[in-house]
């Protein structure tokens, strides 16, 4: 027993760092995967056949491919291929845009529960379609989907450990935790401080959500 | 038409034995000759692994000359495995070599999962106060990899830049304390840290000469520079209380047999030699001395 608090003692400076780092990977790919999700959901929901090809194909390549292939591909193919991106941005830009597909599709269900007749009604009135989305439509989708948005964003935490195990892209809270694993081979306890700081976020996550919730979302 | 279909039973059978026989011939000669498995009392982990019928090594599969893949054949094979090789042939059984990464040797012993690991791994204080080690059987050499058109020749010049080596290995130390500024990166395998140098993504990687004239081999754009950073005797990696059991006398007495009769010359030529051109130095260096070398630190 003595040893799990040693070990968060004594590494407290490392699993803070971790921590650290996790926050910033879930917060940009926060961003980018709800600004992309939005945009492909609008794509998706739009009259243009063109468009909605185009929402259709990136959802279906980026829902379909495993993240950790993902982050590979950007991490190191992307690389291979010219662009020299940094770590950080390689593992936030896969794992924003493999999130962004679920959160579209999320976005988009939101949009049909809100109803074509509020559509219909927003055009005869002289919005056009963006401005219908815009301001009718997405408003009340998004509140619609807060639940499941939710779950996404929980998941998209998890999802984050995977960044710092890929090519060692960050050194977040899973990376802290094998790196003082290493050191002290004590697994149990090194690995037990690093579920507890992914608890903490997920559990904040949910706590937000639920907020979010009560206070805006439309039940039906 | 008897006389005919009996021909054509003859040419099958023929066809298949002469077969069988080319498929099942004798694996690449161990230099040395053939090896006599040796009797052992009941009881002790050398006894048990004969009554099991395999040795498990936990060898690495992507660090040539050591531990790696043959493309053509498949087989595991190196100059590592070559040394398990004679271990399981000592004691009559068939060897099944595992992947071992620098990442999981030690747990692999600790929980059976393997009976010796012979992976590039340097004896250490840390480490042997997890398993025991046998006598040095190689003596490695840190060194610095870089891109030809690199301009970095030695540590001093790593200040600032982007390193390379493998979670676990002796060199995360260095890397991570003893370089100013580094932008350190620590993925599990070699094989990671080949693919970030030839990616651009890191512009060192620091490890054992050995692992790094692998990377060499298989591209030829990059270079070691730099003088001897660390002296890295490599050692087998046994369960802990093998000190007691009579498992690290037995592999002791295996590798020192290697070492004197001329056998770790011609692996050294074989695996090592033919491609960085040095010279065979047999080790000589005792366990006691390679644990002075990097006494117990954290885990003491």
């Amino acid at each position: 027993m003595g040893d799990f608090w040693e070990v968060l003692v004594r590494y407290l400076p490392d699993f803070a760092s971790g921590f650290f780092v996790t926050c910033q990977l879930v917060a940009v790919s926060f961003l980018i995967a709800m600004g992309v999700g939005t945009l492909v959901a609008a794509l998706r929901v739009q009259p243009l056949r063109g468009l909605k090809l185009v929402g259709g194909i990136y959802v279906e390549i980026f829902r379909n491919v495993p993240l950790l292939v993902l982050v590979i591909i950007f991490a190191a193919g992307l690389r291979r291929a010219g662009f020299d991106i940094p770590p950080f941005a390689a593992g936030t830009a896969a794992l924003g845009l493999y999130t962004a597909a679920y959160v579209a599709e999320s976005i988009r269900s939101g949009v049909f529960a809100v109803g074509q007749g509020q559509i219909e009604a927003s055009l005869s009135l002289g919005f056009t379609y963006p401005q219908t989305l815009r301001r009718i439509v997405l408003p009340q989708a998004l509140r619609t989907v807060i639940p499941p948005l939710g779950n996404l964003i929980i998941a998209m935490i998890k999802n984050s450990a995977v960044i710092g195990a890929t090519l060692s892209l960050a050194q977040d809270l899973l990376k802290e935790a094998r790196l003082i694993n290493n050191k002290t081979n004590l697994t149990n306890e090194s690995f037990f401080w690093a579920a507890v700081g992914y608890l903490l976020l997920t559990v904040t996550a949910t706590i937000i959500v639920r907020r979010l919730e009560t206070k805006l979302a439309i039940r039906r | 038409m008897a006389g005919v279909r009996r021909w054509r039973w003859l040419i099958a059978v023929a066809s298949l034995v002469a077969l069988l026989g080319v498929a099942c011939g004798d694996d690449a000669d161990t230099p040395g000759g053939e090896v006599e498995a040796e009797e052992f009392d009941e009881g002790t982990p050398m006894a048990d692994i004969q009554a099991k019928g395999e040795l498990t090594a936990g060898v690495k599969y992507d660090v040539p000359p050591f531990g790696f893949e043959n493309p053509q054949s498949g087989e595991i094979e190196g100059f590592d495995v070559a040394i398990a090789q004679r271990i399981a042939d000592k004691l009559g059984v068939e060897l099944n070599a595992i992947e071992a990464i620098s990442d999981n040797r030690i747990p692999f012993l600790t929980d059976g999962t393997a009976d010796i690991i012979v992976s590039t791994m340097t004896i250490t204080g840390d480490r042997d106060a997890e398993i025991d080690f046998s006598t040095p059987y190689y003596i490695a050499q840190g060194r610095i990899l870089v891109s030809k058109d690199s301009d970095i020749a030695g540590m001093p010049d790593l200040e600032g830049k982007r390193v390379c080596t493998a979670l676990g290995s002796t060199y995360e130390g260095i890397v991570t304390e003893e370089i100013p500024n580094v932008k350190a990166r620590t993925p599990e395998t070699y094989s990671e840290c080949f693919e970030l140098i030839q990616n651009g993504a890191v512009d060192a990687v620091v490890t054992d000469d050995v692992i790094l004239t692998g990377m060499i081999i298989q591209d030829d754009s990059l270079q070691l520079v730099g003088e001897e950073l660390t002296v890295e005797p490599y050692g087998v990696g046994l369960p802990e209380g093998s000190a007691d059991n009579g498992m690290q006398e037995f592999v002791n007495s295996v590798v020192e047999e290697m070492l004197g009769d001329g056998t770790w010359e011609a692996l050294f030529q074989e695996w090592v030699g033919q491609h960085t051109g040095e010279t065979p130095e047999v080790p000589t260096m005792t366990l006691e001395e390679a644990l002075e070398l990097r006494p117990c630190v954290e885990l003491c």
